[in-house]
């Protein structure tokens, strides 16, 4: 426990002092408060870009631990008019919710990326792509039958090869797309699909087929992992970030890169703060930097889009990234978008069909 | 009470509920009905659609079962301690405290390490000979039952023995004395004295069980969703409206939960007070 919570006291220390202290904060002006995620993607953010970032720039970074209400506690200060984040991590799915509430500044290019290095999809309005994951099947080798290896979704529907407990994240986001892949629908058409009716019920319809065998749906990135390591699944999904230590601690378990879900985190500026230069100048030190990314990359598997960082990265580091291009090659690219606009309905649906 | 009270003392507690929670009340309130002009489709989605009301009566079901049992263990327990020697109450309430330090989530992977596939029940039974595959106790419903009881049993234990050991034991010993055997001693002096006490730790235990979430989302299978969990994943949503509403349906679940707690409890007693008559 006390990795968890160390850091999540230091946040919250950190949230009362600068909620207490605010004004003098922003008379001071060479701090910048960063808001993203705490445990060991926040040690490695501190260890490889905020602290090298104060070196180089003289800026203090002060790092405020927020997770899963990060976007409701952002829309009370951009609403009460007192916003105490200049730069925050923002998740591939709170990204189009952000952006349609209006909650972060638009970013600034020309002092990001002015020679436009980084990819389209990097470079969205509000936010600069920071980091790739991705939410994949993760397999225990040792429970699998004589020969066989589980390599695709369709083998995951297959309970009679592989049977076996399975778990699933319990939302509707990337399982409707895992259950289109498996009933055969090609990646580049899975979105054309979702958004009819047809195609939404042909989604339920083969989850319907795999529900028996979910034993547990997990509604959290730890536990996924735990679920695994426990032997209460043989397979399950997960990140892909959180399999590689559980692979190290000796459990056989391999990531299922075919079929993969790949999504894209952002930074972006929160609406409203007084710093937004300095935010700019961290933004683009935390996305363009490739050195600094390259460190935090062999230590967790979530790489940027800085250019030229698979340069020189050893072939043990490149296996294990999302955006390796083997492993890019067979996953496909999670839609924020769509799911911006049709999460409430569609989790509605699966919510009363989970409860069938 | 002494007559040196004075309303004023009130003043600081009252202020308190003013600022703290009526205020942000009225603000569910609200917000569940001006979004942004006033509307009612956050309650007509809530009646329409059928998860929710499936939902709302699990969350009831599930929090009437957990505190009818805790009351069912905790009252001869507390019955216990408090015929216990004054030191040995000491130290047996201590035994009862100490889970309670233990935060809500901790408690809850515990039982996950318990019930598991490979856990120590299962590990046991297998060891044992008696069973050749592992037995699912995890990820279903009696999970959450077993460990929402063992949350909360400690606080219905503590509220039924303040209860109890405010009863003058002298009462009983006098009806015994007055002829009643010492079962009707029990029924009829002692159990109407200490039903006070157990109903507020029913209430008690009732209102924390409505509001759970983590352990049903760690322990439960995929039908044990409760209403707690909804308004969770709503606010993430930034869908603060339909959050408010489905907030307020359980809030006033909940009062009518405890107005048929409260009544049940006046029916007992006077099923005891007529057996008096009689």
């Amino acid at each position: 426990m006390k990795k968890l919570t160390l850091p999540y006291l230091a946040g919250l220390a950190a949230a009362l002092t600068l909620a207490v202290a605010a004004p003098a904060a922003i008379a001071q002006e060479r701090t910048l408060a960063v808001s993203g995620s705490g445990g060991i993607v926040g040690e490695m953010n501190t260890r490889f870009f905020a602290e090298p970032f104060t070196a180089e720039t003289g800026i203090a970074v002060e790092r405020l631990t927020s997770e899963g209400s990060r976007m409701a506690e952002l829309e009370a200060m951009v609403n009460s008019g007192r916003v105490l984040w200049d730069v925050m991590e923002i998740s591939a799915s709170n990204y189009p919710l952000g952006v349609s509430k209006g909650l972060f500044e638009p970013i600034d290019y020309s002092k990001v990326d002015p020679e436009g290095l980084l990819p389209p999809g990097a470079r969205a309005e509000y936010g600069v792509g920071a980091a790739s994951f991705s939410h994949v099947l993760a397999v225990r080798t040792d429970q699998m039958p004589e020969g066989r290896m589980m390599s695709s979704w369709a083998d995951f529907w297959d309970v009679e090869t592989f049977p076996g407990p399975r778990a699933l994240r319990n939302r509707a986001e990337d399982n409707l797309e895992f259950a289109l892949l498996a009933d055969g629908v090609a990646e580049a058409d899975l979105y054309t699909v979702l958004s009819t009716e047809d195609g939404l019920d042909r989604a339920f319809a083969k989850m319907d087929e795999i529900k028996p065998h979910v034993t547990a749906w997990w509604t959290s990135g730890a536990q996924s992992v735990q679920l695994l390591s426990d032997g209460e699944v043989y397979f399950g999904t997960s990140y892909n970030g959180r399999i590689p230590p559980l692979a190290q601690s000796g459990l056989p378990v391999e990531i299922m890169w075919n079929g993969g879900a790949l999504h894209t985190s952002f930074v972006g500026i929160p609406k409203g703060t007084e710093n937004i230069e300095m935010a700019h100048q961290f933004i683009a030190y935390r996305t363009m930097n490739a050195a600094q990314m390259r460190q935090y990359m062999a230590e967790l598997p979530y790489p940027g889009f800085a250019p030229g960082l698979y340069d020189g990265v050893a072939e043990a580091v490149t296996a294990i990234q999302p955006t390796a291009p083997a492993n890019l090659e067979a996953q496909f690219s999670a839609n924020p978008e769509f799911w911006g606009d049709n999460l409430e309905a569609i989790q509605e649906r699966w919510n009363e069909w989970l409860l069938e | 009470m002494p007559r040196i009270f004075r309303h004023w003392m009130l003043w600081p507690a009252l202020a308190m509920l003013l600022v703290f929670f009526l205020m942000p009340s009225v603000d569910i309130l609200r917000a569940s009905v001006m979004d942004p002009e006033l509307t009612f489709r956050h309650f007509e989605r809530f009646l329409e659609r059928a998860v929710y009301m499936r939902v709302l009566w699990h969350t009831v079901e599930v929090s009437f079962v957990v505190a009818i049992v805790c009351a069912v263990i905790a009252y001869p327990v507390a019955y216990f301690i408090v015929q216990s020697p004054r030191r040995v109450q000491f130290l047996l309430l201590l035994l009862i405290f100490i889970p309670l330090w233990m935060s809500i989530l901790i408690r809850s992977y515990a039982w996950m390490v318990v019930l598991g596939r490979e856990g120590v029940i299962n590990s046991l039974l297998m060891g044992a000979g008696l069973i050749e595959t592992p037995v699912r106790m995890l990820f279903t419903t009696p999970a959450v039952y077993v460990a929402m009881i063992q949350i909360l049993l400690p606080i219905q234990i503590v509220t039924c023995y303040s209860a109890m050991s405010d009863i003058d034991l002298g009462l009983v010993r006098a009806a015994r004395v007055l002829g009643a055997s010492p079962w009707e001693a029990t029924r009829r002096v002692f159990i109407p004295l200490s039903l006070d006490g157990t109903i507020t730790g029913m209430i008690i235990v009732f209102m924390l069980s409505m509001g759970f979430f983590i352990t049903p989302a760690l322990l439960g299978g995929r039908r044990d969703l409760l209403l707690a969990n909804l308004i969770e994943f709503n606010v993430t949503q930034l869908n603060w409206g339909f959050a408010a509403a489905i907030a307020l349906m359980l809030l006033l679940a909940a009062i009518v939960g405890i107005v048929v707690i409260r009544l049940a409890a006046r029916l007992l007693l006077r099923a005891l007070n007529g057996a008096l008559a009689r």
